[in-house]
């Protein structure tokens, strides 16, 4: 139980170690902004969704990328009738008219916008979110941090279910906490005492029970699970650096 | 030498003006089960954790008297020190997970991580620990999609696993059933067996009576009683403080069935030997 997008599987992308992963994710990012003009975006998005369909991942990718559509059609709407440039008209539907310079911005943001979610996507999807933390103690992250990052992860889901419980006592006592949207909103105030008190009690005794199973130890952490870095680990961040080498070059080139 | 040695501990928690414990005196050898009873508040919880040094390093206050854990003066001892040497359950299951880990069996190699014991070290350990407390069939499931008393045995196995010299079980048994129970006081009795001590504050008297070497009741912080379970259980004047006594003993009491030692029988067996014999007698 965890609050996180992360997709179970056994494809080469889970196997993959979560620091080439990252390296993967922020290669995709800087790209990003680095490449100029719309083919060579288009071409990182499709090597990215390359990347997330090998995965066995897209179908949630999809799902992530229809729910962003909306701000996709507004950067083409809004580009397309207003932009400062807009100089040659593409388009005319009724009294409204779309212009050439408009739209090919609109396209170059919803362009960046899907390569900063692809590129985002093959972590999230693709990576136990523990697992990258566990990386990162590895390599020196004070435990201290990484513990509160995965026990959020995991405490939200706890929580949620402590309100659903508190919820379902209070309404076993005769209280309103389904209909209008007023009665709902008036049905959270009390929701919120006993769910922050609990919760408060609960870090006290967790604090403790903490204490005593040597958190705070200072010796040098050993892990239960061995880090497994696959062979092909680094060809990959290889050609990922590749990759990042060439956008840089053609952009140097380019301007 | 013993592992645990208690003189006139006195504590007062911030903010109050009643102690919490009142001169406090016991000790506890190598091999022994030791049981705390004592009606609610009597101060049960706060010796437990004055043993590790959660009382007074965590909750400060005001502290007198000494506290000796394994060889450590725990007044002047870091709790995480102290930890390593000797356990505390506490009697919360669901707060004693850590929460960052998502099988049973990596909440139980918790704390080995943190105190840097090598990997082959901990899978030896943790399967151990696991049969051990009946869970080795649960590993791979969620701590947090337990039952109570599935989980309270984990919040025992992830302390036993650091192979403390001492463990203390605050009221480890609430949430279990009387199997669940039957199992935790019988592991205790294995690990009283290989040396470990162990110190168990429990509102169930009758097994504690039936299996703990000695008894300390506590009743608003000073110590009403201190001894094996039949001479303790035997006094007179505990159940008007509030001390639950077990059945067996109190119809014992009103049958006048003692032992040869003039102590009233605590377990069922010993009651029935007794008793069998006076009414052997009585139809003779």
């Amino acid at each position: 139980m965890q609050f996180t997008l992360f997709v179970p599987g056994d494809s080469w992308m889970h196997r993959l170690d979560p620091m080439s992963k990252v390296l993967l994710t922020v290669i995709g990012l800087v790209c990003t902004f680095l490449l100029p003009g719309h083919l060579a975006p288009a071409l990182l998005l499709a090597a990215s969704l390359v990347l997330l369909a090998s995965a066995g991942v897209l179908r949630r990718s999809t799902a992530v990328f229809a729910g962003v559509s909306l701000i996709a059609v507004t950067f083409f709407v809004v580009q397309g009738l207003v932009y400062a440039g807009n100089q040659h008209p593409a388009l005319a539907i009724g009294p409204v008219t779309f212009y050439r310079e408009g739209l090919l911005l609109g396209l170059r943001l919803t362009l960046r916008l899907y390569n900063i979610l692809a590129s985002s996507l093959i972590l999230i999807l693709t990576n136990r979110p523990s697992d990258l933390v566990e990386s990162l103690m590895r390599r020196g992250l004070p435990s201290r941090f990484g513990y509160v990052i995965i026990a959020v992860l995991q405490i939200i889901p706890t929580m949620v279910e402590a309100s659903a419980r508190i919820t379902d006592a209070q309404r076993s006592r005769g209280m309103e906490t389904e209909g209008s949207l007023w009665v709902r909103l008036r049905a959270f105030i009390p929701l919120m005492g006993p769910l922050v008190t609990s919760s408060l009690i609960a870090t006290e005794e967790r604090a403790l029970a903490l204490e005593v199973r040597g958190f705070a130890s200072n010796r040098r952490l050993t892990f239960l699970h061995e880090e497994s870095i696959p062979g092909y680990a680094w060809p990959v961040r290889i050609a990922a650096l590749a990759v990042l080498a060439l956008g840089i070059a053609g952009r140097v080139m380019l301007s | 030498m013993s592992l645990i040695r208690v003189e006139n501990l006195r504590y007062r928690y911030p903010r109050q003006s009643a102690l919490a414990l009142d001169g406090v005196s016991f000790t506890v050898e190598p091999g022994e089960f030791v049981g705390i009873v004592g009606p609610n508040k009597a101060g049960k919880s706060t010796l437990c954790q004055a043993l590790v040094g959660l009382v007074p390093h965590f909750y400060k206050g005001a502290i007198g008297g000494k506290v000796e854990v394994a060889g450590l003066d725990v007044h002047t001892t870091s709790v995480g020190e102290v930890s390593r040497r000797a356990g505390l359950v506490f009697q919360s299951p669901f707060t004693q997970m850590s929460g960052a880990k998502f099988s049973v069996y990596e909440e139980v190699a918790f704390g080995l991580e943190r105190a840097g014991i090598p990997r082959d070290e901990m899978i030896r350990r943790i399967e151990w620990s696991l049969r051990l407390l009946g869970l080795w069939d649960l590993r791979d499931r969620s701590p947090f999609a337990l039952s109570g008393g599935q989980m309270q045995r984990l919040a025992i196995a992830s302390v036993l696993v650091m192979q403390p010299e001492v463990l203390i079980l605050d009221e480890p048994t609430s949430q279990l059933d009387p199997a669940g129970t039957s199992e935790v006081f019988a592991a205790v009795g294995d690990l009283c067996r290989q040396g470990m001590a162990v110190v168990m504050a429990e509102h169930k008297v009758d097994r504690i009576a039936a299996r703990a070497d000695k008894v300390l009741v506590l009743n608003r912080g000073r110590v009403l009683a201190w001894g094996p379970p039949g001479e303790v259980f035997s006094l007179d004047g505990l159940e008007e403080h509030g001390v639950a006594v077990p059945a067996v003993t109190r119809a014992a009491r009103e049958l006048g069935w003692r032992e040869q030692g003039g102590t009233y029988p605590v377990t069922v067996e010993a009651a029935a030997r007794i008793g069998g014999a006076a009414l052997g007698r009585d139809q003779g």
